[in-house]
């Protein structure tokens, strides 16, 4: 296993009502230790049920991780029974939520939730863990007086700090971000990405960074995957997404930017809406909004159309798109 | 020039009470706004920018300052005189989540405002008028009957703007309307703001956070930091040559998507500090890089160049003008 971290054909289906819900439709992804790769694509697309499975946080009742397999580090998480994995949460995997606001506990103070977590896995001693959580919180930023504050006392960008300081604690060698500075200003997002990373090479850890941002990917990640209806539609280095978009959904996503379109009056928007993952088109999911689609890409009615399970077109540049546009 | 001022804004300041003292979440902002134009209003969260466009449109009454909406004082007009203003002045909120009544459906939402405007005699007009917004906005007929819950958030967000448009309004404060969308919905939604602009011609107050898109929207900007106008100056003029040093930092800190030319950040120090009882000065001298003791004495909003605002003493230092 030349990767640290290999997904390989992951399957993931949420029963809700009586609708199967298709959110991640056979996904393989691989990170080099001390790389990050960029997870981008809408809303629904799959990318927070992806680190969900690689955590095993997804709900117990509904959620099902139907085939695959997730290798970390030469280990299949998958085979893992659910007290291995708790030792591995936390310190060899941890995952910073989207939302500051709600990731924290109300009714304990930061400096607490940090030792919380180092008591669970490395460190046995009470005081020691205070020491070392009080470091956590200079790492990053945050003056260890705050220790005994509680979450209400911080404002939106020492929240996610101290969500980031959780997730670092015990020096986890995977971390998984999940928008994390979706939720706060651009000048304190310039300030957490910028601490992230230099965390991060630090550390030498590998991470996986989902948001829709492309911009904070363009700033942060070493190689991209574009998900679209669970399935990864192009992914290849941040210079070959950038570059050379392949994929009429990345360059879709492109055309949507304002910041792309100077000068331009009107945006290239993607027509439509995201398929509903209870009913996927068949064929390639992208066709009922592609504005190259003809009748080869909509496959048949027994599901895949084939030729359509990607093709690369530069050494490590992914396209799953039979067209050549 | 002059008749073809819509709104006018004069010392506007809405203070809040809280426990601590006195939140000053707009202190003494003046500017105006022409008829069809849209005014990008940006900041980070808390700067006061939602709290100035729903004072301006009298959702929440003013502590001092006037608003003139076609020269006719509007701060505290009551009755009659106060249906007739907000018939000109409407709101797209940004959470189509929460805006939108959950018990009522998706043609009774945007025929709410037509009952209360009088204008029609029954409710097959009004029906009517209803239907037309929809196909307006961009909303399939079928949907008519649906309920908030059944829409995803750019449809949602589509029916908050049919109901704004409803009474054929003056002016728009549109409040953050994409932030809660996919960036291909939001691009989408922004197309449809700016066509229905150019059929209507209303003018825009286009508040966010997201640089990027005022820049694509907006014909003049208007930068807040804790309550007061920093900066306004035309969109492009404010991007190519920002003078105020908030300004600077926040255009430096948008993450470029050119991968080959990054931005060079210029980094700020700390977090914004607390708009409740703020000292006298400037308020960004704590984060400020070029602060100096004659940051401390009150600033005031200054036409440096030709229709560019700036409200900083060492403005034309800084800069070299």
């Amino acid at each position: 296993m030349e990767n640290f971290l290999e997904i390989r054909d992951l399957v993931v289906e949420y029963t809700q009502n009586r609708d199967t819900v298709h959110a991640v439709n056979s996904v393989s992804l691989s990170l080099g230790k001390g790389k990050t790769l960029g997870l981008v694509g809408e809303t629904g697309a799959g990318k927070t049920t992806i680190a969900k499975s690689i955590m095993r946080i997804l709900p117990d009742v509904g959620a099902r991780i139907v085939s695959g397999e997730i290798w970390l580090d030469g280990e299949n998480l998958l085979e893992k029974t659910e007290d291995e994995m708790y030792d591995i949460r936390g310190s060899k995997a941890a995952m910073i939520f989207q939302d500051p606001m709600t990731a924290l506990n109300p009714l304990m103070t930061v400096g607490d939730q940090i030792s919380e977590v180092l008591l669970l896995h490395n460190v046995k001693d009470k005081k020691e863990a205070m020491e070392k959580a009080g470091d956590m919180l200079e790492m990053v930023g945050i003056p260890r007086e705050r220790y005994v504050e509680y979450p209400h006392q911080f404002s939106g960008g020492m929240k996610q700090r101290v969500v980031i300081a959780m997730a670092l604690a015990c020096d986890p060698e995977l971390l998984l971000a999940d928008e994390p500075t979706t939720a706060l200003d651009v000048t304190i997002q310039a300030q957490v990405l910028d601490m992230i990373r230099k965390l991060r090479d630090k550390l030498n850890t590998s991470m996986i960074l989902i948001t829709h941002d492309l911009g904070v990917v363009a700033e942060t990640c070493d190689s991209v995957a574009v998900i679209y209806a669970g399935q990864v539609v192009e992914s290849g280095t941040k210079e070959d997404l950038f570059d050379h978009p392949a994929h009429p959904y990345t360059k879709g996503l492109f055309g949507s930017l304002p910041s792309m379109a100077v000068g331009e009056k009107r945006l290239h928007s993607i027509k439509g809406l995201p398929p509903d993952p209870t009913n996927l088109p068949t064929g390639c999911a992208f066709w009922p909004r592609c504005p190259y689609a003809t009748d080869a890409c909509k496959g048949d009615s027994a599901g895949g159309a084939p030729g359509i399970s990607g093709r690369e077109i530069t050494p490590g540049h992914f396209v799953r798109c039979l067209k050549e546009v | 020039m002059a008749d073809n001022t819509l709104l006018e804004i004069k010392h506007l300041k809405k203070y809040f009470r809280v426990p601590a003292g006195q939140n000053h979440a707009v202190d003494d902002v003046s500017f105006s706004i022409q008829r069809g134009e849209t005014l990008g209003v940006v900041g980070e969260s808390g700067c006061g920018k939602s709290t100035l466009g729903r004072t301006i449109i009298r959702l929440l009454e003013a502590t001092d300052g006037q608003v003139l909406l076609n020269g006719q004082d509007i701060t505290h007009v009551s009755g009659h005189k106060l249906r007739e203003a907000r018939e000109k002045l409407q709101i797209v909120f940004q959470d189509p989540y929460s805006s939108l009544n959950p018990r009522l459906r998706i043609e009774s939402t945007i025929m709410e405002p037509l009952q209360h405007s009088g204008r029609f005699k029954n409710k097959a007009e009004m029906r009517e008028e209803a239907n037309r917004l929809m196909e307006l906005v961009g909303i399939d007929e079928r949907l008519r009957q649906s309920y908030p819950h059944e829409l995803d958030g750019g449809r949602r967000q589509r029916v908050g703007i049919a109901r704004a448009l409803a009474l054929n309004p003056d002016f728009i404060v549109c409040d953050e309307p994409v932030s809660a969308l996919d960036v291909s919905i939001q691009a989408q939604v922004l197309n449809l703001l700016m066509d229905l602009q150019e059929k209507m011609g209303m003018a825009y107050m286009f508040v966010t956070h997201d640089l990027s898109v005022v820049r694509h929207i907006s014909n003049n900007i208007l930068v807040m930091y804790l309550g007061q106008a920093v900066e306004k100056a035309p969109t492009e003029e404010l991007f190519e040559k920002s003078l105020h040093p908030y300004t600077k930092a926040l255009l430096s800190a948008i993450p470029s998507v050119d991968i080959h030319r990054p931005m060079k950040r210029i980094e700020l120090k700390g977090e914004i500090t607390s708009p409740i009882n703020p000292k006298p000065g400037c308020r960004f001298a704590a984060r400020c890089p070029y602060a100096s003791p004659q940051c401390e004495a009150p600033q005031t909003l200054e036409e440096v160049l030709p229709g560019h605002f700036v409200q900083c003493c060492r403005c034309k230092e800084i800069n070299s003008l």
